[in-house]
């Protein structure tokens, strides 16, 4: 399994998609980083005197600028997992590519799972230094007007939830890339995410307005891809918790207003699992 | 161990009953170079993928170097140079190999042994730190007989290998092919180019139209048509009609009285009664030479017997 995890890094690392990914995700952090800088020197000299309304206004700020980056950070992190890993199978049939490693003493579970571990591993690095990224930033660039107050635990647990996102997303990109084509299996995870992204504002929508059908279309998205409630809970852990109603972490659109329950995660992770565990047995059955 | 590295019994791969191949049975013996000869989309590919796992059968069953087609066993000491060679072009050649060198289990110091003596074998010597993105096709194809040599199989299953050579690239394979039998190995060359294989093949089989015609020792096979060559003095050119095991005539050249006559027998060791009988009516025979069939000839005999059958059944 190694080689094939070591033939999947030097892959990533050739493709050009991941080098422009990174160069965008430094001019992503970059444009963070002054947009913070600027907004922590505004709100301090608009705001003035550290009065309570002050401290709340600067509070929802520093959170929802933050939220926002680390949103848009999963996006990026989301778009470069299903962009490298769904062809990741697909076109090494398409090309032929696949036929000389197959034919060599190894399982199709092997190959899979070195695949798996490859890309997988080589995302999560990519997201730990996206997400360290935007805290450092909001922490030193933002200092003491928006850096948003945070433990080390809270970061680790953010971080826990933020990192599962590509690892989902390479599993179930894994699924597609043994089942179909890497054009067809690209449209279909990108539409899936596209469902489970809208789905989970149109639940903080209904959360924030209490309206009960839009929490249940929601729901329903998050059961279709479950993808989006990983990111309400890393926003959650990271910015308190839920039931305190003086806590950001429900406030504005980045924050989780209906938060994921214990019983979604363990769906998210079953999800992911099962989704592995299909994409081998495709992969076992299929002619190449 | 058994002397045949390939054993199949009525293997099958079809797509929805139709193509690929069909109820092959054939044994390919250790230490050979197995021809297997068909026409385009005979069906040549489709078994040897079979065969190595990456399609599954639908029908019948299959050993390589012992153990059951599919299983990991049957590929570990398997060399693969497929028709359609396409290899990752964002890695050099020397990466490929290592990366092959790793699946195989070969440590690194073997694996730098060996990949310098498969890039000499192969002729890519110079050219191994390149990347493949810039190899031409020929190159590529080297590549991919490097790697087929690798983890110094027993078995070789070369599919089309010289299709993207020059002709000195194509006698280098053939000389290479030889060598490895030498070297005890087996090799499985799929092609369609019979000139080719003819110097190169000790067994062979014929597919076509997904089914096995025939499979045998390839100089067994050349006999399916007894034929001679007969130099003689023959005015007339109605000799043969009363011998009743001479097929077919076919005058090749007359000169000064002088013919030369390709005459086909109905079977083996008919040439003695042949030249009685020529004496015996006053012929002065000056030559008989026995004639081997070629490749081709052997080819286009079954293939056009299978057809022959396949018309009659179907009317």
């Amino acid at each position: 399994m190694w080689p094939i995890i070591k033939i999947t890094y030097r892959e990533m690392i050739s493709k050009r998609i991941f080098t422009i990914t990174v160069l965008m995700s430094l001019a992503f952090l970059l444009l963070f980083g002054v947009a913070t800088w600027f907004a922590a020197r505004e709100v301090s000299d608009k705001l003035g005197a550290a009065s309570a309304d002050v401290m709340m206004m600067k509070g929802f700020f520093s959170t929802q600028l933050l939220g926002m980056g680390l949103y848009f950070g999963s996006i990026i992190t989301a778009l470069l997992a299903i962009l490298s890993s769904v062809g990741s199978i697909a076109s090494e049939i398409e090309s032929h590519q696949i036929d000389t490693w197959l034919a060599r003493a190894m399982t199709r579970r092997q190959y899979m799972l070195g695949k798996f571990l490859g890309l997988a591993s080589m995302l999560i690095l990519y997201a730990v230094l996206l997400y360290l990224g935007l805290i450092a930033i909001n922490q030193w660039v933002g200092g003491g007007e928006m850096a948003v107050r945070i433990s080390a635990s809270q970061v680790m647990a953010g971080l826990g939830y933020f990192i599962l996102l590509p690892v989902i997303l390479v599993c179930v990109s894994l699924l597609m890339s043994s089942m179909t084509t890497t054009v067809t299996g690209g449209i279909v995870l990108i539409i899936l995410y596209g469902i489970s992204f809208i789905g989970g504002f149109v639940e903080q929508l209904g959360s924030l307005i209490n309206q009960e059908s839009l929490i249940q279309i929601g729901i329903v998205s998050s059961l279709i891809f479950p993808t989006d409630s990983l990111f309400r809970l890393s926003t959650l852990s990271l910015f308190e918790a839920v039931d305190n109603p003086l806590s950001f972490a429900s406030q504005g659109i980045f924050g989780t207003a209906s938060a994921p329950s214990p019983a979604m995660l363990a769906y998210t992770l079953l999800y992911g699992v099962v989704a592995l565990f299909f994409a081998i047995r495709i992969f076992q059955k299929r002619d190449v | 161990m058994s002397d045949n590295v390939i054993e199949t019994m009525c293997l099958s791969k079809q797509y929805d009953g139709k193509g690929g191949c069909k109820q092959i049975t054939l044994q390919v013996p250790r230490g050979s170079v197995f021809g297997f000869l068909g026409q385009n989309g005979a069906g040549k590919s489709t078994f040897v993928r079979t065969m190595l796992g990456l399609l599954h059968p639908t029908e019948g069953s299959a050993t390589m170097l012992g153990h059951p087609i599919g299983s990991v066993e049957s590929r570990r000491k398997v060399g693969y140079l497929p028709e359609l060679f396409r290899y990752p072009d964002w890695l050099t050649g020397r990466q490929l190999l290592k990366h092959h060198g790793e699946i195989c289990g070969l440590s690194k110091r073997e694996r730098d042994r060996v990949i310098g003596e498969v890039v000499e074998i192969v002729g890519l010597g110079g050219r191994v730190d390149e990347r493949i993105r810039g190899y031409s096709k020929g190159m590529q194809q080297r590549i991919g007989l490097a790697c087929a040599l690798l983890s110094d199989p027993e078995l070789i299953f070369l599919d089309e290998p010289t299709s993207a050579l020059d002709p000195i690239g194509r006698k280098e394979v053939r000389e290479l092919i030889a060598r490895l039998r030498d070297q005890g190995k087996t090799v499985f060359l799929n092609s369609h180019l019979l000139s080719e294989m003819e110097s190169v093949c000790d067994y062979v089989g014929i597919i076509h139209r997904s089914e096995l015609v025939t499979s045998g020792e390839w100089r067994k096979l050349s006999t399916v048509k007894p034929q001679v060559e007969i130099t003689m003095e023959q005015t007339s050119t109605d000799w043969h009609v009363h011998l009743p095991f001479v097929k077919d005539t076919r005058l090749l050249k007359e000169w000064d009285g002088q013919s030369i006559w390709l005459v086909t027998l109905d079977q083996e060791g008919r040439v003695p009664a042949l030249l009685h009988e020529l004496m015996a009516g006053g012929a002065a025979v000056h030559e008989v030479i026995r004639k081997q069939q070629s490749l081709e000839e052997v080819f286009l005999y079954w293939v056009q017997q299978k057809e022959r059958e396949t018309h009659v059944a179907n009317h």
